[in-house]
């Protein structure tokens, strides 16, 4: 799978400040890319240079190897903005920001009737079609922004925390959308300062803090990379010293201890010890009433990276 | 075309908002109207009477007024009372009919009527047309007074040979001269002044106040958002522009058409009138986008819109004519398009001007469109690609 997006060496400043500071990354075919950082670490002004509204000072970027500018409109065909704002026009319809947006992309009419009942359908806003925007929920608002930069099937989705604000319901919508799209093979850069939406979506995640990438990969390799390990909590009774140093015995499990009527084990991968793990347990002589396994998630690889947490 | 498709969006906007369908459709109708009544009413103004109780002369002159067309009559018992509903406003103007006229006017004396009214304008049309009304029984009179003079005829038998020929029009005519120059002829209908000058007023008041609409979409990101689709900078400001134009036109097409159709206020030669309005409609958008780039806040720019918009209103002759302002006055209301606009209209209407008469006219309005669209678009292609 080739790469839609190559970003490299994007660098920004205003006056003295370093919004951006030497980003580089690239994202493939269906792949969802997260950039995952607080808020003023510099997610809008990466994506801003990226959709071609920002002259970067220094750096490059492609869309399906079309070079991305502000002075131009080449490439901008094959991106779907989303942006943070909800940027539709509170005095019309759905309908008509889906109609207005469409042709500014350059669709036909019939090709854009037919993606508005479509686009309408995916952000489950067909029986509103022709309510005046102002009178939506934030929710609603939120999905109609992210409709409109869907509309003519972008080949690259950008969306800037397009779940801010927004109620748990529409979230779950608007996520399960992205990885429907995701699915069908658009590749999607998406900005959040949730860890949770980043772990859900992305296949690979950067973390971005003060306008640097601090660490990039996929979820397991953001941990592995800081040595964080998973944790696989055994609650049992009987023998449990035994049990935990047969466990600790075992390759892949880093350590076992034992606690107050548990066996707390900790693993590179928990999932791939499980099976074993419980039958040496339970064959050292003790009786398991329940096993849960903690995943060290990418709050404590931010928390790891920064020195603080990504929510302040 | 993506020009089209913007300026298309902005019209349908304008069309949308309830407070804007009052501002731009019904309250300039309103004001013509209100203006229009002013100048003689869209309510016929009223003459009050006092008639000798057994005076046949005064009872024929009363009548004569009574049947006058565009007034409204009313007879008082006393002169007191018709004084007091004049001083009221219940009436904006009195005659006052004595007994005894017809005496005086058998001795072949000097017929005096009182008149009395209001100390506005009204007094004044509504002396004409008393006089008018007065002189078609006096003329008769006057012609009886001769004959009974000159033959052996009677008065009353020379005036009942006389009247019906003054009711011909046979008659002797009484001519009425106007000391100076008529401002404005007498052919003028009662609403043409007001519609013209509102209409130059609201065009730019709504294109003014348009540019709220511009920043609002640049604060919401909508604007930026245009600019991520394949769409250029330069297709943007043109659209928006092309936007306030078509938003201009339509309010302005709107109060001619109705005027002319419901007010039979005449414009004068279409397609000069066309042209003035297209004109002064570019000046107003190009205004609008000049505030709209250079305020950051869609309220004060609304706010300093109509100041502005009624500052620059009453200097180019809007609210006052401008006929009537000092020569100094006159070259500074120049300084505004309105004036232009207005001598534009005021050649096409009263002095029955064509396209070619308004050409000065419409090269300056023209000129000035161009100017501040220059402006306006160097200035907001800096904001919106502002990061
Ligand atoms: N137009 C601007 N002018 C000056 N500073 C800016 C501008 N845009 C962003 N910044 C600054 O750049 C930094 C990164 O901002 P941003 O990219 O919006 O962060 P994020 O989207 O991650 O919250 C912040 O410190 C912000 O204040
Ligand atoms: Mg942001």
């Amino acid at each position: 799978m080739g790469n839609i997006l190559e970003a490299s060496g994007l660098t920004r400043t205003f006056d003295q400040l370093i919004a951006v500071d030497d980003v580089s990354f690239e994202i493939a075919e269906g792949e969802t890319f997260g950039l995952l950082g607080p808020n003023g670490a510099g997610k809008t002004t990466s994506i801003s240079m990226i959709a071609g509204l920002l002259e970067p000072d220094s750096g490059r970027v492609t869309v399906e190897g079309v070079e991305i500018s502000t002075g131009s409109t080449k490439g901008k065909a094959s991106i779907g903005l989303v942006p943070q704002e909800l940027a539709i026009y509170p005095d019309l319809t759905a309908v008509e920001n889906l109609v207005f947006f469409g042709r500014l992309y350059g669709m036909n009419r019939e090709e854009l009737a037919r993606r508005v009942d479509e686009v309408l359908d995916v952000i489950g806003l067909t029986d509103r079609r022709d309510d005046l925007t102002k009178e939506f929920s934030g929710g609603m608002k939120r999905r109609l922004n992210i409709g409109i930069g869907l509309l003519h099937r972008p080949r690259m989705l950008i969306l800037d925390e397009p779940t801010v604000g927004v109620d748990p319901q529409s979230r779950n919508a608007i996520l399960e959308s992205v990885e429907q799209l995701s699915s069908e093979g658009m590749a999607v850069l998406y900005t959040t300062h949730y860890m949770e939406e980043a772990e859900r979506l992305c296949d690979r995640v950067a973390i971005i803090d003060e306008g640097a990438i601090q660490a990039e990969g996929t979820r397991r390799e953001l941990v592995a990379l800081v040595g964080e390990t998973d944790r696989i909590s055994i609650a049992a009774e009987g023998d449990l010293d035994a049990a935990s140093s047969a466990a600790g015995s075992m390759s892949g499990v880093r350590e076992a201890v034992t606690g107050d009527h548990t066996i707390e084990v900790l693993a590179a991968d928990a999932s791939s010890i499980l099976p074993e793990l419980l039958g040496r347990v339970s064959g050292a002589g003790v009786n398991i009433h329940g096993v849960e396994v903690i995943e060290p998630n990418l709050e404590a690889v931010f928390l790891h990276l920064t020195g603080k947490a990504l929510r302040d | 075309m993506k020009i089209l498709v913007i300026a298309a969006s902005n019209v349908r906007r304008m069309l949308r908002d309830r407070s804007n369908i009052f501002f731009v459709f019904i309250f300039p109708i309103a004001i013509i109207l209100l203006i229009g009544a002013q100048f003689g009413g869209g309510v016929d103004p009223r003459i009050g009477l006092v008639v000798g109780s057994d005076d046949q002369l005064a009872a024929d002159i009363a009548e004569s007024i009574e049947s006058a067309e565009g007034i409204e009559t009313n007879r008082f018992e006393s002169e007191a009372e018709l004084v007091e509903t004049v001083e009221r406003g219940g009436a904006q103007a009195g005659v006052i009919l004595p007994n005894g006229l017809s005496e005086v006017a058998a001795r072949g004396d000097v017929v005096e009527i009182g008149f009395i009214s209001r100390p506005d304008g009204s007094g004044t049309q509504l002396q004409s047309v008393a006089n008018a009304a007065i002189a078609k029984v006096m003329t008769a009179v006057g012609a009886a007074q001769f004959a009974a003079s000159e033959t052996d005829a009677s008065f009353e038998e020379a005036l009942s040979t006389s009247r019906p020929l003054a009711e011909d029009g046979s008659s002797i005519g009484v001519e009425v001269t106007a000391v100076g120059e008529a401002l404005f002829p007498s052919s003028m209908g009662q609403f043409d002044l007001g519609a013209s000058s509102q209409l130059v007023l609201f065009v730019f008041l709504t294109a003014m106040t348009g540019s709220a609409a511009l920043i609002l979409s640049r604060q919401l990101g909508i604007t930026k958002r245009m600019l991520s689709t394949p769409t250029s900078v330069s297709t943007v400001i043109v659209g928006e522009s092309l936007g306030r134009l078509g938003q201009a036109l339509v309010q302005g097409l709107y109060i001619i058409g109705l005027t002319f159709l419901v007010f039979r206020v005449d414009w004068g030669d279409p397609l000069g009138a066309l042209l003035l309005l297209i004109a002064f409609s570019a000046v107003g958008a190009g205004a609008g986008m000049l505030m709209g780039s250079i305020f950051r806040n869609d309220q004060q720019a609304a706010g300093i819109g109509v100041i502005l918009s009624i500052g620059l209103a009453a200097l180019g002759g809007s609210m006052l004519p401008i006929e009537l302002f000092s020569p100094t006055m006159k070259t500074v209301a120049h300084a505004t398009p309105h004036a232009w606009a207005l001598d534009g209209f005021a050649e096409l209407l009263r002095r029955e001007g064509t396209a070619l008469d308004i050409l000065p006219e419409l090269g300056v309005l023209a000129a000035y469109a161009v100017v501040l669209l220059a402006l306006a678009s160097w200035r907001l292609k800096a904001v919106i690609t502002r990061p």
